[in-house]
């Protein structure tokens, strides 16, 4: 390998750095701990806000039915953000650079086009997440929205990627707490356990509210945006190409991590279902349940809202402002200081700002935003991951050693076409409501 | 190289982050230009370009019906 100017320092650096430990399996766990992050990150920042409110009312309608809909979406999760750190280890580059590239300006375009459109509505709803369950607690949006996008600008401008990911990881290891509460929630852990294998029908059938639920759990669980984050994310911690098997164990704790937290949430909702719950979103079963629950529970809601909310938000901006960045041939990294990367941190920041000072226009239907986005994000799913499927077979890019198996490409397309089937499902639940009861 | 193994029965293994390893020499697009156009590219794309308008006349659909335009046509 030739080493280019400027990698000899690296070079030299290296040889000197790191960590001499004495035993294999010593090893083995130092690189994991190195490595690991973008795949637990991916994971738990799709628990966002709109994954809170979407798995809540889950189990607020139909209480444990659905249950099993998340242990399928475990492996359809894991496969799929597979291919993308693959991807990202082979190239180094991002998803938005590499659809530039490999198919042309149009399709470009389209992809990220689509991809910061979603993203921004996406980020409405943290911050209106982050406005509903604060208000609750008696902390006005006017305070609460502004003083969460400048801690969520002051995260990023530190310039280093790995002081960003180990709060983001301090972050999500806070999720941990909705383990708590299920527990304080005393569910019937046998019908848990039998509803999680066993899909049952709840009780008045397929109905268009259930088929939009699933869709928007499915929307929800798989987010465009996170083909793009792991990849930028993987290119800027620049993972190398023996990580690859820890990339994977990363990504696959996330995916196990993150659907269990999704059960967990919706256990919490399955609470409310049980004891007759009306609510719209999280913050008010929140506020319902603190009379029969007590108030951790409440609080413990609301700022685990709050939590979902910035995670969510510091991961969806960054995809957006490294897919910009790559795009535009700009300075695209954490590692940068502000002065070093203007139009990325630019773009952070404009995110975060404009969705913030939308959420507090007064009556934004907030409730119907972040359903919608699930939707949204549902349908134009596909498009993003066929471009992956495609990439992913590109052997005169890749070499034989990256692209996909056949078995991965077996998995792979029946995912695609119960996706496209998902989203068809979707629009003819639009188009001929009269299919479906309502 | 994920981690750079010194005599192992004697120094053990060191360890790098990636940050401060070697950069390698990854899998590059440069001078390849676009992906080739095989028949199973061709057809995706294809497929796609077909859910994409399918979609946006959904989405036309639904909209002129909150619009209310569409209460004249409906049977």
């Amino acid at each position: 390998m030739r080493l280019e100017e400027g990698q000899l320092d690296v070079a030299v650096k290296s040889a000197t750095n790191g960590v001499v430990v004495r035993r294999a399996w010593q090893k083995h766990v130092l690189t994991f701990l190195m490595v690991f992050g973008p795949g637990l990150i991916v994971m738990e920042a799709d628990n966002d806000a709109g994954a809170v409110s979407t798995y809540v009312q889950a189990g607020g309608q139909y209480g444990l039915h659905l249950l099993w809909l998340l242990v399928v979406l475990l492996p359809i999760c894991y496969f799929v953000q597979e291919m993308v750190a693959r991807l990202g280890i082979a190239t180094g580059k991002g998803h938005a650079a590499m659809i530039y590239e490999r198919f042309g300006n149009w399709w470009g375009r389209f992809s990220l086009f689509d991809l910061l459109a979603v993203n921004f509505l996406t980020l409405i709803t943290e911050f209106a997440a982050i406005s509903l369950a604060l208000s609750a607690m008696g902390i006005s949006s006017y305070v609460s929205v502004p003083v969460a996008a400048v801690g969520l600008t002051l995260m990023v401008v530190t310039g280093s990627y790995l002081r960003w990911e180990r709060i983001v990881i301090a972050l999500c290891l806070m999720d941990l707490t909705w383990f708590v509460l299920a527990f304080m929630m005393h569910p019937h852990w046998a019908t848990v356990a039998h509803n999680s294998i066993v899909p049952t029908m709840p009780a008045g059938g397929v109905t268009s509210s259930l088929i939009f639920l699933v869709i928007a759990i499915v929307g929800t669980t798989i987010a465009p945006w996170q083909l793009f984050f792991q990849q930028s994310c993987v290119a800027e911690k620049r993972l190398r190409f023996a990580d690859l098997k820890w990339a994977r164990l990363d990504t696959l704790i996330g995916a196990t991590f993150t659907v269990l937290v999704a059960g967990a949430m919706m256990l919490v909702g399955n609470y409310g279902f049980e004891h007759r719950v009306s609510f719209q979103d999280p913050a008010q079963l929140a506020v319902a349940l603190g009379p029969i629950a007590g108030n951790f529970v409440r609080n413990g809601v609301l700022l685990l809202m709050v939590n979902a909310a910035v995670l969510g938000t510091t991961a969806i901006s960054l995809a957006s402002a490294w897919a910009y960045g790559e795009v535009k041939g700009w300075e695209h990294s954490l590692h940068k200081k502000l002065w070093e990367a203007p139009g990325f941190y630019a773009t952070y920041m404009a995110c975060v700002g404009a969705a913030a000072a939308i959420v507090l226009i007064p009556h934004v239907p907030l409730q119907l935003i972040i359903i919608s986005v699930q939707v949204f994000a549902g349908l134009i799913l596909p498009s993003a991951i066929i471009f992956l499927q495609l990439l992913l077979n590109d052997r005169e890019l890749l070499g034989d050693r990256w692209v996909n198996r056949p078995w991965n490409n077996i998995i792979n397309w029946t995912i695609i076409v119960v996706l496209f089937a998902l989203s068809l499902l979707l629009a003819a639940q639009v188009m001929l409501p009269s299919l479906f009861k309502s | 190289m994920a981690t750079m193994d010194v005599s192992p029965t004697t120094n053990g293994f060191r360890v790098i982050h990636p940050l401060d390893d070697v950069a390698e020499q990854k899998c590059s697009s440069d001078g390849l230009g676009q992906i080739a156009m095989t028949p199973s590219v061709r057809l995706s794309l294809k497929i796609l370009r077909g859910y994409l308008i399918l979609m946006s006349l959904m989405l036309i659909y639904h909209v002129l019906d909150l619009a209310g335009v569409l209460t004249h046509v409906k049977f």
